[in-house]
């Protein structure tokens, strides 16, 4: 693979992904400095949280690259773990 | 864009990061539902947490993580020296995690709390412990990498010990964009 195909597939892509995920940290930060509360922020967190996940599923560990179960293992765990959360602040609030 | 049918990387590091990943679940549901039972508890005691060194924590393992996808970038285009470059680099970011953690967790310790303090605690050091010995685990994982490169050890044709390596770094990062806004942040 030449330098040119890996900044396309790779560094270029990432590197945007990277700021992307800077900026959705300071921004759950944020909220937890204010003291926001209460089930629809903790969801929005939370669907913040389980977004930055997908994308480091997708681009740091590449598997936007890949067919089959591998594809998706990442996010079926994200969507699992973040429905058990999500029930168990449902149930509570 | 050409695709794969195995992820980057060992397959057995998959199904140990597979592993790893539902263990952590399960400790993030208990905490999850542990919480639902005692919510006034959970949030007057998250309250007392470091959220600005949860921040900087976050960007840390976050910027580690680029760094590793630089380094795995470098050793396919057989850049040898830039990826063992890279490599330092994302050690660094790993250790700067881990010198913050440790003063958070003395800054606990020296107020008395431990596990038996109460359940939100109890949960909160156990976890972040447990991520915490993660991260020392993927940099000892990254040194052998990162020696090996050093060395020469890799090629554009066969870098499958770079992909490993960060296939586990990046599941240490995973971990902790789920751990830091359930447990600092989420009330």
């Amino acid at each position: 693979m030449n330098t040119m195909t890996e900044n396309k597939y790779l560094v270029r892509p990432c590197t945007w992904i990277f700021l992307l995920l800077m900026g959705l940290t300071l921004v759950t930060w944020f909220i937890g400095l204010k003291q926001f509360s209460g089930l629809q922020v903790s969801l929005m967190v939370l669907g913040i949280a389980l977004l930055k996940g997908q994308l480091i599923g997708d681009y740091f560990m590449d598997l936007r690259r890949v067919s089959g179960f591998w594809r998706w293992a990442v996010a079926i765990w994200l969507l699992l773990a973040g429905s058990l959360i999500s029930y168990a602040f449902y149930i509570s609030a | 864009m050409e695709k794969s049918k195995w992820p980057p990387g060992d397959l057995v590091i998959w199904i140990f990061i597979m592993a790893e990943l539902l263990v952590f679940g399960i400790f993030f549901a208990a905490y999850a539902f542990t919480r639902a039972n005692h919510i006034e508890l959970f949030n007057t005691y998250q309250a007392t947490l470091d959220q600005n060194a949860a921040l900087l924590n976050t960007l840390a393992l976050i910027t580690s993580s680029y760094f590793v996808v630089r380094a795995v970038a470098a050793i396919k285009v057989d850049d040898s020296k830039k990826c063992f470059q890279w490599l330092l680099a994302a050690l660094f970011m790993g250790l700067v995690f881990l010198v913050i953690k440790a003063i958070e967790y003395e800054n606990h310790f020296s107020q008395g709390i431990n596990l038996s303090t109460n359940t939100f605690y109890m949960f909160y050091l156990s976890l972040t412990f447990f991520h915490f010995l993660h991260v020392a685990l993927g940099m000892v994982i990254l040194v052998a990498v990162a020696l090996k490169a050093h060395a020469g050890g890799y090629s554009a044709r066969e870098h499958t010990g770079v992909e490993t390596g960060a296939s586990y770094w990046h599941m240490v990062d995973l971990l902790w964009m789920i751990l830091f806004p359930l447990v600092y942040v989420m009330k």
